[in-house]
């Protein structure tokens, strides 16, 4: 799927849906959110805040109250409980958000699908900055990610619970979210070269260990955020996980629940 | 046993290290192939049992018979994962 920057949308957009658009950009990624319901304006423009963008070239999300007409163009789509997103290549519908949590669920698959063919993801992980260095502790619910980043210094902390992986400049690069768990935050809009990816295993000891090709494959496949039951999306996928492990060391990282485990990561 | 064997066209893959990781799209399952499976995955596509079978024997200088139910012990393997099996024949 190659999306594009450009005017215009699933559907003919309606008079009534033009709006002023909250621009925002996320992992890059620019957006204008087309909403006119006040009650999910204001919370929308306060949870994304960090993330804000002055650019009229975002890619146009337009949220409707309910289920309209289905265009031809459409590229994928998603139901999620009563919220469904229909992604064509010019534009985005949400369909029946009714808060902002649906808004922000919608968002995470959207950008699963946009930033697939630009060799990026989101990973249930949590991204801690220290040196100048992105470090990405990643694992299913209960893993850890949320204890990793509450040992972490404040402002470290890139995402306690989705993790933005992207190619770009030549390197791989974490950006900050607007997604999180336990630590609600608004986030930071910055990116910072990934230096080493870690599965977290709680255990009696601090220990790292290196994992093969394969195994950082399958450590990572089961906490990728994927949507799509599209064949080409899941080779894009296969293919951008293998570059970034080719480049990228991939460890299990076992550990208390205690900061000591900086230790032997910076071993 | 004359048809062609296929690859579950349904299926994306990529070798890693000689040796095949499939996933199946529609349930998000991951298939790892050991380096024997890797390698029927990669030769038996569009062949026919008797093709491998003798491919096999000549190679390997083992028994058709053995080679035979080896090569069908595979198929059954990957064929109950939904992963390869021998395509209908078209009907003229």
């Amino acid at each position: 799927m190659h999306l594009e920057k450009t005017a215009g949308f699933v559907h003919p957009v309606d008079a009534w849906d033009r709006c002023v658009p909250l621009q925002i950009s996320i992992g890059s990624v620019p957006l204008s959110l087309f909403i006119r319901e006040e009650a999910l304006l204001g919370p929308a423009v306060r949870r994304y805040r960090e993330f804000a963008y002055t650019s009229e070239d975002g890619f146009p999300i337009v949220l409707k109250k309910s289920e309209t007409r289905t265009g031809t163009n459409v590229e994928f789509s998603y139901l999620l409980d009563d919220a469904k997103i229909v992604l064509g290549s010019q534009g985005a519908e949400f369909q029946g958000v009714r808060h902002e949590y649906a808004l922000d669920s919608l968002l995470r698959i959207l950008l699963t699908m946009v930033l697939l063919p630009q060799r990026g993801f989101l990973l249930h992980g949590a991204t801690v900055v220290r040196d100048g260095r992105a470090y990405i502790f990643f694992g299913r619910s209960g893993a850890g990610k949320s204890t990793v980043a509450s040992l972490s210094p404040k402002g470290s902390v890139l995402t306690d619970e989705i993790s933005l992986i992207r190619y770009s400049n030549g390197c791989w690069q974490a950006h900050g979210t607007p997604f999180w768990g336990e630590f609600r935050a608004a986030g930071q809009n910055r990116l910072v070269p990934v230096a080493g990816l870690y599965l977290l295993k709680q255990a009696s000891e601090e220990r790292v260990e290196i994992l093969s090709i394969k195994q950082s494959l399958r450590a990572l496949l089961p906490c990728v955020l994927f949507f799509t039951s599209e064949k080409r999306a899941h080779e894009t996928l296969l293919r951008t996980l293998l570059k970034l492990i080719k480049e990228i060391p991939c460890h299990r990282l076992h550990f208390r629940r205690n900061a000591e485990f900086w230790k032997v990561i910076a071993a | 046993m004359s048809g062609q064997i296929i690859r579950n066209p349904k299926l994306a893959w990529r070798e890693v290290d000689g040796e095949m990781v499939i996933i199946s799209p529609e349930d998000s399952q991951v298939h790892e192939l050991n380096e024997t499976a890797s390698l029927f995955w990669k030769h038996a596509e569009g062949k026919t049992m008797d093709e491998l079978v003798e491919r096999i024997s000549a190679e390997y200088e083992v028994a058709r018979e053995t080679a035979r139910a080896d090569l069908e012990e595979l198929l059954a393997a990957l064929g109950e994962k939904q992963l390869m099996f021998v395509a209908p024949e078209e009907k003229g």
